[in-house]
């Protein structure tokens, strides 16, 4: 048994044919935690969540919810999921729609609807609308609302901010982090770095089906290669000895240094000569990401 | 569960109410050709003139020219098996390939709703769509019995009709279904069941007109259904019943194998 975590991913391996698709992924998300699940369009994100529903069937390994497989309907009682490619019946309006998914869960009514509506900005009148005659976001709303409305304690979203304008793609992370300090649990698929940055406490970084990092991200951080721009007042001092420095270039009095690890013993060294200006911009999660992808 | 069958029952509700409504029509206006027809003298000159091939088919399936043979011929008649088996293989086609093509069913399956009563929602709705528009295709031909002063068939005989259409429609959902269940385009695999319900109807044709492809026979899903048998004398037997049910019961079974096995979408 797997014990009670929202979700358990262990050694899950898939081929598609002749295609390896998932390598032996390891990983869990905890209650109360934002899960960040990063990689590029064909990492493996998507084919990692539909094991997770019981809609691919792994080749090895296997995935669990609330401590059981992920092929049992009913560890999916307490879930929401919102797919990466939304697709819902044209036919139908959003309001039926909502209920419509609703249903599934007798025993868990749909008492968040009314106020994801208001901070996704979606009405009445266009919930009246058929679903075949709503935009793109809008539909993407009323998926949103689907897979949250019922206050599930384990959230899957699947590159959740498709087609959401900068505004609501706001509101979508106050929501998470609102379910996140309720004790409910978020693995949040995606592409996009800078919102994974702004709700996620910890990242999965998948790259070809392998995940090759899995940390927090302030321990990413601070393994990342950081671009440090001086400007010395004086001649610039030999920087081939540097502590922490992979790599420099002089340009005059302005010298550029990558830097990687503990700073202190840098700094120190620099404290020896007169500096006039120094740039150290915060690392960006797009610079640890891409490191991993130029690595590869 | 019960929330499949009220989606699919809203969706389709137009096709299926038009089905009901054509096969209805159809039924009323073929008694009242034949009540306001002298058919054995009308059958007769249309005889001698009609080339062999013509001749045979309406020798073969109106035997006689009788009034009851014709009524039990629409329920033979092409229009019947068309407006019947597009709902089979549109619903089995739908089912499974229909619902991958549109993306809907990762969704769908990510909800508390295991695979098999997904497939059994599927499974009863086409089962109740088609018995609902052959029960009004029944209703048609026994009002239009009544209201043209036909004599009309006997209740038993018409129920034993309807189980016996029932069976064959089952028969060539449960191949589409087959075919949806290894399938991811609905078109596609409702364009194979509509093949194989035209071979069918061929085959048993061509078997029953032809003595050299007498063989051919046990190979048409049509061969197992005779209306003017169980409408006109009475008969239905079990042999047909047994292939139709089997046949059904198995491809089913395959079907949701595959089903419960196959990734999804």
């Amino acid at each position: 048994m797997s014990g009670t975590k929202p979700l358990e991913v262990r050694n899950l391996k898939k081929q598609f044919g002749t295609l390896p698709a998932l390598c032996g992924i390891t990983f869990s998300v905890e209650p109360g935690e934002v899960f960040g699940y990063l990689g590029p369009n064909g990492a493996g994100k998507t084919t990692t969540l539909r094991i997770a529903l019981g809609l691919v069937y792994p080749s090895a390994g296997a995935a669990f919810m609330f401590g059981q497989p992920a092929s049992n309907a009913s560890a999916r009682q307490n879930i929401g999921f919102l797919p990466g490619d939304l697709h819902l019946y044209g036919e139908m309006t959003g309001l039926a729609t909502l209920d419509f998914f609703a249903q599934f869960r007798p025993a868990s009514p749909p008492l968040l609807r009314k106020s994801l509506m208001e901070a996704l900005a979606i009405d009445d009148s266009t919930l009246q609308r058929r679903v075949k005659f709503l935009s793109h976001g809008t539909r993407q709303k009323i998926g949103l609302i689907a897979a949250m409305q019922h206050d599930p304690a384990l959230l899957l979203l699947d590159e959740p901010s498709n087609g959401l304008d900068p505004l609501v793609q706001q509101s979508l992370r106050r929501i998470l982090l609102g379910f996140a300090e309720r004790g409910r649990s978020v693995l949040f698929s995606s592409h996009v770095l800078s919102e994974v940055e702004a709700v996620c406490r910890r990242v999965a970084i998948l790259r070809q089906g392998e995940i090759v990092a899995l940390e927090t991200i302030d321990n990413l951080r601070n393994k990342v290669v950081r671009k440090l721009t001086l400007k010395f007042r004086g001649t610039v001092p030999s920087l081939s000895d540097l502590p922490g420095v992979s790599r420099s270039e002089i340009n005059g009095r302005d010298a550029v240094l990558w830097v990687r690890g503990d700073l202190n013993p840098l700094l120190r060294r620099l404290a020896e000569v007169d500096i006039d200006d120094m740039v150290f911009p915060e690392p960006e999660l797009e610079d640890i990401f891409l490191s991993y992808y130029q690595n590869a | 569960m019960l929330n499949i069958i009220r989606r699919l029952a809203l969706r389709h509700r137009s096709f299926l109410l038009a089905c009901g409504a054509l096969l209805f029509v159809f039924q009323v206006v073929v008694a009242a050709i034949i009540a306001s027809l002298d058919l054995s003298r009308t059958l007769e000159g249309f005889l001698v003139f009609a080339p062999p091939a013509i001749r045979a088919i309406i020798e073969q399936t109106i035997p006689g020219g009788s009034t009851a043979g014709i009524l039990a011929f629409t329920w033979n008649h092409p229009v019947t098996h068309a407006l019947i088996t597009a709902i089979a293989i549109t619903f089995g086609a739908r089912a499974i390939a229909g619902e991958i093509e549109n993306g809907a069913i990762e969704l769908i399956l990510a909800q508390p709703l295991s695979r098999m009563n997904y497939f059994a929602a599927q499974v009863l709705f086409a089962l109740m769509s088609m018995a609902f528009v052959i029960f009004v295709g029944l209703l048609g031909a026994v009002i239009g019995e009544h209201a043209f002063g036909l004599e009309p068939f006997a209740l038993e005989r018409l129920l034993r009709l309807s189980g016996n259409l029932l069976l064959l429609q089952m028969s060539f959902y449960s191949l589409t279904l087959v075919c949806s269940a290894f399938g991811r385009e609905g078109g596609r695999v409702a364009v194979l069941g509509v093949l194989i319900a035209i071979v069918s109807y061929l085959d048993n044709v061509i078997a029953t007109l032809w003595n050299k492809a007498a063989f051919m026979k046990p190979y048409s899903f049509h061969t197992y259904y005779d209306p003017r048998e169980i409408l006109v004398n009475g008969n239905l037997g079990t042999w047909p019943l047994a292939v139709l049910g089997v046949f059904t019961l198995a491809a089913i079974g395959v079907a949701f194998a595959r089903f419960l096995t196959r990734d999804l979408p």
